[in-house]
């Protein structure tokens, strides 16, 4: 343990009871986190670094978890050899912690001042009235407008950035040595995560504490870490400064974590992926020179190809209900008024915050969601109005893939059932063992095992159930596909491989995509034409290409200047 | 609500005035002429087309003016005005310290979820609805007040508090006989409560396990808590139908139940239809407590 | 093998749960002995004298013998048969009503919804022991007016749980991708959304069995229930009298006999709500 150390992590292993046994979450893990400085934990999802927190915090889950072996040195104090009393009288106190869902992580029926005044309570030795002046006073401090107002206000009177906000006022209420933050900005919009990021670093500077700052993207630490520890599998694979780790990594993992983001302007055929720089079983292997070679964006090469998909001043509104007796007092315009032509084997990337209507504009068109107005042609022909009956024979030649690979595929069925199903309702394919042969043969295309077919989709990972979204919107051999967020759920390391598929598959089967996304640099690596979606409006739209370089719009660059830039000041090639 | 109470007349009707049989043949006994059975008809509103009938079912719903009953020729408004006051002695007292009992109870266990305790005060509550109401009033009122004499067998007296001695047994029982359900339903909301991301928040802040579960999550457990419990108050004035009846109370619950064995229709409609009205005057009472126990929750 | 892997599941879990296959077992037992009865095989002869009058449980009479010298055992056994019928009939009555009003409403809304909502708010809105007296005393005594009471008011909760649960499943991203591909409101209703709601319907079956039988012994003991023929509820009115002469034994079979059968459906109904329900994994 070094004396300049706050908190000292030694040989930490986290063991937890499951239904099939005894499952290791950490494994022999140690670092130390020096006074006043940051650092940065990243892993993807199961990697262990949330139970590392927690472990820290003192709030795993017993009888469950099992810490076997490790020390946790806080102030040269063993936490783990700490009483329940006094781990609560460092919580909130010396150590505090800001949550990733700040929607749910409020208590609802309490006001946001009371609750920032609660934790000043319990710690020090004030008045009720000093409480509520000193919650007032942070939430100043971390740019809550009028804040003596706010702090009457109950948390669904306020937007996701300003319940993060509080939060944050919340545990730094107590003048913390050490503040844990486990992916706080994941949940939020690029903009608003941008702020709360930069509000994080100049808190941490002001006041000095040190940060335990929790991500799966490496991007989102690179202006606020000062060392980066870097998990994988339940074990610490690297561990650097900052700079280094940007510059010179030495762990495969790190390197394709690294490689996998999209970059502005630096733009490869094909994303480099974790499985290009490591084997299965964690060995390093060489990346084939082929894939790592940078292409300016190349342009969409207009053939004279035909318009498939154009949409002309489409609205698409939702009553507002109000009065006593839940009437219609007024719409809401979540489409208002948006137009674009689309030829084959094009990529439209849409991208805007939440709110901004992209997810609606997708539903409308393949009239998910019905318009209010305007036209959608689709390959030559108006199907604005046509009948249901009409629009379900079309749907093989129009499909989605939705953004939560959770939610999107039916519990009950299995894979084999989910794939066949859309030729079963359209009669198309054969008899069963003729369907079931092509729901294989796809299924291998997208990725997946043979083997895999009778599995239910609870059985498979977030990156595997998305590539079986996938095969199910190609079952019908579409030439249109709304992709909706589809990566947005994913960890970046498998964004990638999903990305890179989604390209595969449009090469070979020459789709026309519309991309979706609230991730500018997502939607600019994959589409070759950019819409910039605000307030159910497209307002502004260019090529791929340009739109990073001149932006028109001020909206545009705000989003543009939101992209964690962490990693993007170095070139590609100093990774391998 | 109009429209349900509508249905709720609509129901009534049904069954009394066309499913069941002719009740003059019932009520005039075995030796009726056709001419006294006619004549009866005709006094009872019987000859009325069946629309005409509906609507003396809607406007009673309405005017609260239920006719006289059958058996005892009395007004049954009267009736019912003078059953309310033992029904209400034994169910208020019992409703409010069942409930309370079972609040204090499920937060208890709550506290110790998982633990031994908990299993076994679960166990206890299963066990205990798992038992026949009658078996439950059948023993006690014979171990307790027949054989050791320590309350009253039966009977009841006006004005307090000349009616403790009548109730307290009934109340205990209707106290056994409610905790089982209370307690499991409780405890299941707060347990619902407690794995909230906002009761990690509030561990983080370094607060006690008992203040979270006395403040964070108790206040929004009451939310549910006090819908369920506003919801049951109108049953309280039908008051206990087995347990009146067992210790000769004369409150509204016995009265329905001699209404029954002498096919006192009207009172029997009587009764359904103000239990009905009371049912959806608290369930809208309930909503609107809703609104003002849930900040999230805006009064439309 | 094509099973569905969450009912696998979840009796994997329920074959580890002991109290589970305990309480399942016992109501297979009660299940065979009201069939065995039902089919004359046992309790044929419950009206037979078997002995004196009132004899207090012996080797001979298990439970003793009733006022008329039967024996109390065989009247419970024969009680099982009323008991298991009325819980058995009241399911099939509800389950259907239930299922099907509580799916339409919740995946159609609109005025279909209006009206299904109204109809089981009004059926709510009245006291269930009020519209069971009713309906019993406006029926004639008897099993089929049992039968029809709690069919009346037991479709109610399922109806109103299905149509919560299939609104929230209408709105999963698993339903709309079913339309994305061209499926059509059956193929959405009846493939994809009822398999994922029909654990609701199991709990809550072998929830209101237990209300069945809990509710045919008041009826019986009201005197609107069987007639003619013993079944709990009036063994247990018989010993209101009893009591006072120190004779038990008819109220502590039939409250034996309905207490293990009870409790069972009980335990199995959260049993099956841990396993089934996925919200509640964990916990």
């Amino acid at each position: 343990m070094t004396s300049t150390s706050l908190l000292s992590v030694r040989n930490l292993v986290v063991e937890f009871q499951t239904g099939e046994g005894l499952v290791r979450a950490v494994n022999n893990v140690s670092f130390d986190i020096p006074a006043g400085k940051t650092i940065g934990i990243v892993g993807e999802s199961g990697s262990g670094k949330s139970v590392t927190s927690l472990a820290v915090m003192g709030l795993l889950q017993k009888p469950a978890a099992k810490i076997p072996q490790g020390e946790i040195f806080f102030n040269g104090v063993d936490l783990l050899k700490c009483n329940d009393n006094q781990m609560r009288d460092l919580r909130g106190n010396q150590i505090s912690m800001i949550f990733q869902e700040p929607m749910t992580s409020l208590n609802p029926v309490f006001k946001v001042g009371d609750q920032i005044a609660e934790a000043i309570r319990i710690h020090k030795n004030v008045s009720n009235r000093q409480a509520w002046d000193k919650a007032v006073h942070l939430m100043n401090l971390v740019g809550i407008p009028n804040p003596s107002a706010s702090a009457h206000k109950y948390p669904h009177e306020m937007s996701g950035g300003q319940k993060q906000r509080v939060m944050i006022a919340m545990a730094i209420s107590c003048d913390p040595k050490l503040l844990i933050a486990d992916e706080p900005t994941t949940a939020l919009d690029v903009t608003i995560q941008k702020q709360v990021l930069e509000l994080m670093h100049k808190i941490q500077q002001e006041l000095k504490m040190s940060m335990m700052f929790i991500t799966h993207d490496l991007g989102v630490i690179g202006d606020i870490a000062d060392d980066v520890v870097v998990m994988y599998r339940s074990n610490i694979v690297e561990k650097n400064n900052a700079n280094a780790i940007f510059t010179e990594a030495h762990h495969p993992y790190t390197k394709g974590l690294l490689a996998c983001r999209p970059k502005l302007g630096a733009n490869p055929k094909r994303l480099l992926t974790v499985s290009d720089f490591m084997t299965e079983d964690g060995k390093e292997k060489q990346v084939p020179a082929s894939r790592i070679e940078v292409y300016e964006k190349e342009n969409f090469i207009d053939h004279g190809q035909k318009v498939l998909l154009e949409v002309k001043n489409l609205v698409t509104q939702f009553p507002i209900k109000g009065g006593i007796f839940g009437r219609t007092v007024d719409h809401f315009k979540a489409v208002n008024n948006v137009s674009f032509k689309l030829k084959k084997g094009q990529t439209l990337g849409l991208v805007g915050e939440s709110g901004c209507g992209k997810t609606t504009l997708g539903r409308s068109i393949l009239r998910l969601v019905e318009p209010s107005a305007g036209n959608i042609i689709y390959d030559g022909k108006d199907i604005t109005n046509i009948g249901h009956e009409e629009m379900r024979l079309l749907r093989k030649k129009m499909q989605i893939i939705f953004q939560d690979p959770y939610s999107s595929l039916n519990p009950r069925m299995t894979v084999a059932d989910i794939l066949m199903e859309p030729l079963v309702i359209h009669n198309e394919g054969g008899n069963k063992n003729q369907r079931y042969n092509m729901a294989r043969e796809l299924l291998e295309k997208v990725g997946l095992n043979a083997s895999q077919m009778n599995r239910y989709p609870h059985e498979f990972s977030g990156g595997q159930r998305q590539r079986i979204c996938i095969a199910r919107a190609l079952m019908l051999r579409p030439e249109f596909v709304i992709c909706d967020e589809s990566v947005s759920a994913l960890d970046v390391s498998i964004q990638a491989q999903v990305l890179n598929l989604l390209l595969d598959l449009q090469s070979e089967f020459g789709l026309t995509y519309v991309f979706i996304s609230h991730d500018l640099s997502v939607v600019n690596f994959i589409a070759d034409e950019v819409g910039v979606m605000n307030a159910g409006q497209i307002i502004e739209m260019d090529k791929a290409s340009s739109i990073y370089k001149n932006a028109k719009e001020e909206y545009t660059r705000t989003l543009l200047s939101a992209i964690p830039k962490g990693e993007t000041k170095r070139s590609l090639a100093s990774l391998v | 609500m109009i429209p349900v109470l509508l249905g709720v007349s609509l129901i009534i009707f049904v069954l009394f005035n066309l499913v069941a049989g002719d009740p003059t043949a019932v009520l005039l006994g075995k030796n009726a002429t056709a001419r006294q059975m006619a004549e009866l008809r005709e006094t009872l509103g019987l000859n009325k087309s069946a629309f005409a009938q509906y609507l003396d079912v809607v406007k009673s719903a309405f005017t609260f003016d239920f006719g006289r009953s059958w058996a005892t020729k009395q007004e049954i408004t009267h009736m019912i005005r003078q059953g309310a006051y033992p029904s209400l002695c034994l169910s208020i007292p019992a409703f409010f310290l069942s409930t309370v009992f079972s609040l204090i109870i499920s937060l208890f266990v709550a506290y110790y979820r998982g633990k031994g305790i908990d299993l076994f005060i679960r166990f206890l509550c299963i066990a205990g609805m798992s038992i026949s109401a009658l078996a439950y009033i059948l023993f006690f009122q014979w171990f307790l007040a027949f054989k050791l004499g320590w309350f009253e067998i039966s009977g009841f007296e006006f004005g307090f508090p000349d009616f403790v001695p009548y109730i307290a047994l009934p109340a205990i029982i209707w106290i056994l006989l409610s905790l089982g359900p209370d307690v499991r339903f409780f405890r299941t909301i707060i347990l619902d409560e407690i794995y909230q991301d906002y009761v990690r928040t509030a561990r983080a802040k370094g607060l006690s396990e008992l203040t979270i579960l006395m403040r964070h999550v108790l206040r929004n457990a009451m939310i549910p808590i006090i819908t369920y419990v506003v919801i049951q108050l109108p049953f309280l004035i039908l008051g206990a139908l087995l347990l009146e009846s067992f210790f000769s109370i004369p409150g509204l619950g016995g009265m329905t139940l001699n209404a029954l064995n002498s096919s006192d229709f009207p009172v029997i409609k009587a009764m359904a239809i103000l239990s009905s009205v009371m049912y959806i005057i608290f369930g809208l009472i309930s909503d609107i407590l809703y609104t003002v126990a849930d900040p999230r929750v805006k009064l439309k | 093998m094509k099973k569905n892997s969450i009912w696998k599941d979840a009796f994997k879990t329920l074959s580890k749960d002991k109290w589970a296959m305990i309480s399942l077992g016992i109501v297979l037992i009660y299940s065979l002995i009201a069939l065995l009865s039902a089919t004359g095989l046992i309790a044929a002869d419950w009206a037979q004298e078997v002995g004196t009058s009132n004899l207090p449980p012996s080797a001979e009479h298990f439970f003793g013998t009733d006022i008329f010298g039967r024996s109390v055992l065989t009247k419970v056994i024969r009680g099982t048969q009323v008991a298991m019928s009325v819980g058995l009939a009241t399911s099939l009555i509800a389950i259907p009503i239930g299922v099907i009003l509580g799916a339409l409403a919740g995946y159609f809304g609109g005025w279909v919804d209006d009206i299904i909502t109204w109809l089981y708010t009004t059926f709510s809105s009245i006291p269930n022991i009020m519209l069971l007296i009713s309906i019993t005393m406006i029926l004639g005594k008897g099993l089929f007016a049992i039968y029809v009471a709690l069919g009346a008011t037991s479709w109610v909760t399922l109806c109103r749980l299905i149509r919560g649960e299939v609104m929230k499943h209408k709105e999963r991203e698993y339903v709309q991708a079913a339309t994305a591909i061209g499926g059509g409101h059956m193929r959405k209703l009846f493939l994809h959304i009822l398999p994922n709601v029909s654990h609701i319907v199991i709990i809550n079956t072998s929830l209101q069995f237990q209300i069945a039988i809990k509710s045919e012994v008041i009826l019986s003991y009201l005197g609107l229930g069987v007639q003619g023929e013993p079944s709990w509820g009036t063994m247990i009115d018989d010993a209101k009298l009893e009591l006072a002469r120190g004779v038990w034994w008819q109220l502590a079979g039939a409250t034996i006999a309905m207490f293990l059968v009870v409790l069972a459906f009980n335990l199995l109904g959260d049993a099956l709500r841990d396993a089934l329900d996925p919200k509640l994994k964990g916990k």
